[in-house]
């Protein structure tokens, strides 16, 4: 993946630069005409992927976006790891009006600097389409909001249903630790990987982490670890490595050169039996084939500590925010409550590739039966979290979780040192 | 070619006219002003910063650190003594094998073996490349499901682990480096060995020598200025490794060297001036042994 990353984020540096300056003289010009959202003139938004579905969905969102408004928009695609490591230089220069982002810590850190638009009239317009926890979720610290939902997926354990029949087990009846356990082995007893792993990216493994101590800790202590108010060196943290020990026999062995999609294939190739994820990856098995997407299968992680139960998930929310440096911030306005309206959704929507919109307006009796499961997975939690990296200090989950975990697959029996570490690590860091 | 031209005691003094002193004041002017904007500000600019909590985007959140993004670093993580590790691997594989071998094949096709022409193309084919091309390249061979896991039958189930496993992978790396840095090295050397005086290798053949003997204690000491450069550009080439292993690993530390480190503590989100004092390690561990071997070169030459 990483080989694409330069060619087009470069290409689209450039080509974003030279947008820029396109947009700046026209900008004058259109000062005067600005009034109504009638005439926001061209604009540029920023894609935070290059994968086929989701491209095609933003494509349509695009066009729809043209044909209702008349204003051109120029399509910008960076791949999603550099374009979140080129963030915050690229909104301090000539970034793109639009653009694709996340929800929580990341976004409000990046609102806090005034490099994001308000967007609290927008809401004001469109938010009765929202459930409030949306507009939770797109609010900065300083109480307006900045960011427009498009949709969530949650962290589930993925498999195949005709994988699971295989092995004697009823795939829509997985519930506790031992059930897992049954799979595992069962998947074993057939010669495949029990659970498809990856952390090649320093990030994949962090939702396993994330999930592990929500059912074994809780809701409340992994969000008052994450936050800094409880110790990496805790017992409890401890233990979270050794329920995750238990799950590396069952996993395959090169977890550190597979990133996701690598894991996915072995999901997909029908090599391993289970594959805890984000469910965003089902439009690839459904560009793969229907078939194939109609035998993919999502549960919440198996209970572990029945004190917590199923009650925690992993489900981060995408969307769109508009950038204040951009040379048309009207237009990525105008753009980004187009998307969050129900008229965009659908264009999204009609793209025929699959996705849980945040917004209200899109019927879940349209779902498909994955969908729907989904909804029933999210529907079973009680706390929802967002992901490691989008619940903790940015300089802390990159540069200090990513790798400790990445070294904690070479050698799990340096768990202790390497927990030693992360605290240490975390008392270093600079007071915010 | 770029050698250190030696001499020039006897350079006749000469009065500038007016309008020379304006064409050298514009022609050494304006790139010194560059140099200086661009270079030398933002270097030191950093070294400042490293002393600093930012998070890189408003002036008005700088804040004083003194030396805690430095303690932070050699006391507490441990990515940065892997890293170290690493880099001074990397500076041995390439001094003791890539640059010698780099020599060897310079030396070689100097001699004008066989098939010279061929093998001066080939080797020097990598060169041309940018090291995040050919990280690219050899990403595509290696990788699980690559090229050469492909030949050999294996898909990503029990792919070879060439990336992934500790135990070479620093070592796959160096190969594919030294596949360019071969290259570099011989070109520099070849360049040096065609503009020796014929005549010395001859009195020394005529003396008896034997090839080795020729080399070691004829053309190797007649080399210097190349020598020079050679080892200064092994030395940079190590420090400034960043290209290959964030093609192929991102910054995930997969594979942690210093260059890594310093971008992925100032790049994304995660700014802080941590990066800042990366750099200003790297520089420090760069600046410091050229110094030195400069100043030891150049202090014999005044013998």
């Amino acid at each position: 993946m990483s080989e694409v990353t330069n060619g087009v984020s470069r290409r689209s540096v450039l080509k974003g630069a030279a947008i820029g300056t396109a947009g700046l003289v026209g900008g004058g010009a259109l000062l005067s005409s600005c009034g109504g959202d009638a005439a926001t003139g061209p604009l540029s938004f920023g894609a935070r992927t290059v994968d086929e579905s989701p491209t095609k969905q933003l494509k349509a969102l695009v066009a729809a976006y043209e044909a209702k408004t008349g204003n051109t928009v120029t399509y910008n695609a960076t791949e999603s790891n550099a374009f979140q490591n080129n963030l915050s230089q690229y909104l301090q220069g000539t970034p793109d009006d639009a653009f694709q982002w996340m929800a929580g810590y990341r976004m409000q850190f990046f609102a806090e600097q005034g490099l994001l638009v308000d967007l609290s009239d927008v809401w004001e317009e469109i938010g009765d389409q929202y459930a409030e926890s949306y507009k939770i979720a797109s609010t900065g610290l300083d109480g307006k909001q900045y960011f427009i939902p498009q949709s969530w997926y949650p962290w589930g354990l993925h498999y195949r249903k005709s994988m699971i029949a295989d092995i004697g087990m009823d795939p829509e009846d997985i519930y506790s630790w031992d059930d897992l356990m049954a799979v595992l082995e069962g998947m074993k007893g057939k010669g495949l990987i029990g659970l498809a792993s990856a952390d090649k990216g320093g990030w994949e493994a962090m939702g396993t982490f994330d999930i592990l101590n929500a059912r074994i800790n809780g809701y409340q202590f992994h969000v008052d670890l994450l936050g800094g108010r409880e110790k990496w060196t805790d017992d409890r943290v401890r233990e979270v490595f050794t329920y995750w020990e238990k799950l590396l026999p069952y996993m395959n062995t090169n977890v550190l050169d597979l990133e996701w999609d690598g894991a996915m294939q072995l999901l997909l190739q029908r090599k391993a039996g289970l594959f805890f994820n984000g469910s965003w990856f089902g439009a690839n098995f459904k560009e793969q084939s229907d078939a194939d997407y109609e035998d993919l299968w999502i549960i919440p992680f198996p209970e572990i500590n029945p004190e917590h139960a199923r009650d925690t998930i992993d489900a981060p929310i995408d969307g769109f925010c508009a950038a204040a440096n951009g040379a048309n911030p009207d237009g990525g306005k105008d753009f980004v409550k187009f998307a969050g309206d129900m008229e965009g959704v659908q264009a999204m929507l009609d793209s025929g590739i699959p996705m849980t919109s945040a917004n209200s307006g899109q019927d879940t009796s349209t779902y498909d039966a994955f969908q729907k499961q989904q909804l029933a997975v999210m529907g079973e939690a009680k706390y929802i979290t967002q992901f490691l990296d989008r619940d903790t200090r940015p300089d802390f989950a990159g540069p200090v979780v990513g790798p400790a975990l990445q070294s904690w697959f070479k050698n799990p029996k340096d768990v202790g040192s390497i927990l030693e570490s992360l605290q240490s690590q975390w008392d270093a860091l600079p007071p915010l | 070619m770029a050698s250190t031209a030696v001499g020039g005691k006897t350079r006749r003094r000469r009065a500038f006219s007016k309008k020379d002193r304006v064409t050298l004041g514009v022609f050494v002017g304006i790139p010194t002003f560059l140099h200086v904007a661009l270079v030398w500000f933002p270097a030191v600019a950093t070294i400042g910063l490293s002393f600093t909590y930012w998070t890189g985007i408003r002036f008005s959140d700088i804040k004083w650190a003194g030396i805690a993004n430095y303690v932070n670093i050699i006391a507490d993580t441990p990515a940065f003594r892997i890293a170290l590790k690493n880099n001074t691997i990397w500076l041995l594989w390439f001094a003791l094998i890539a640059t010698p071998l780099g020599i060897l094949l310079a030396y070689q096709i100097d001699r004008q073996i066989r098939g010279h022409k061929f093998y001066q193309s080939a080797y020097y084919m990598p060169v041309i490349l940018s090291l995040a091309v050919i990280g690219i390249i050899w990403n595509f061979m290696l990788r699980p499901d690559g090229f050469i896991n492909g030949l050999i039958g294996r898909d990503i189930t029990n792919a070879v682990s060439f990336f992934g496993d500790d135990r070479w992978n620093l070592y796959v790396i160096l190969t594919i480096a030294s596949w360019r840095h071969i290259g570099y090295i011989m070109l520099l050397y070849l360049a040096g060995l065609k503009a020796i005086d014929p005549s010395l290798r001859e009195a020394a053949s005529i003396d008896g020598a034997t090839e080795w003997q020729t080399f070691k204690r004829v053309i190797f000491p007649s080399m210097k200025p190349v020598n020079i450069i050679v080892v200064v550009i092994t030395i940079i080439e190590t420090l400034r490794a960043f290209d290959i292993i964030y093609i192929i690993y991102g910054t995930s530390a997969g594979m942690p060297i210093l260059g890594v480190l310093v971008f992925q503590n100032i790049a994304g989100e995660g700014a802080s001036m941590k990066g800042a004092a990366y750099a200003v390690i790297l520089f420090v561990l760069s600046i410091g042994p050229i110094l030195a071997y400069l100043r030891q070169q150049f202090r014999e030459d005044v013998k």
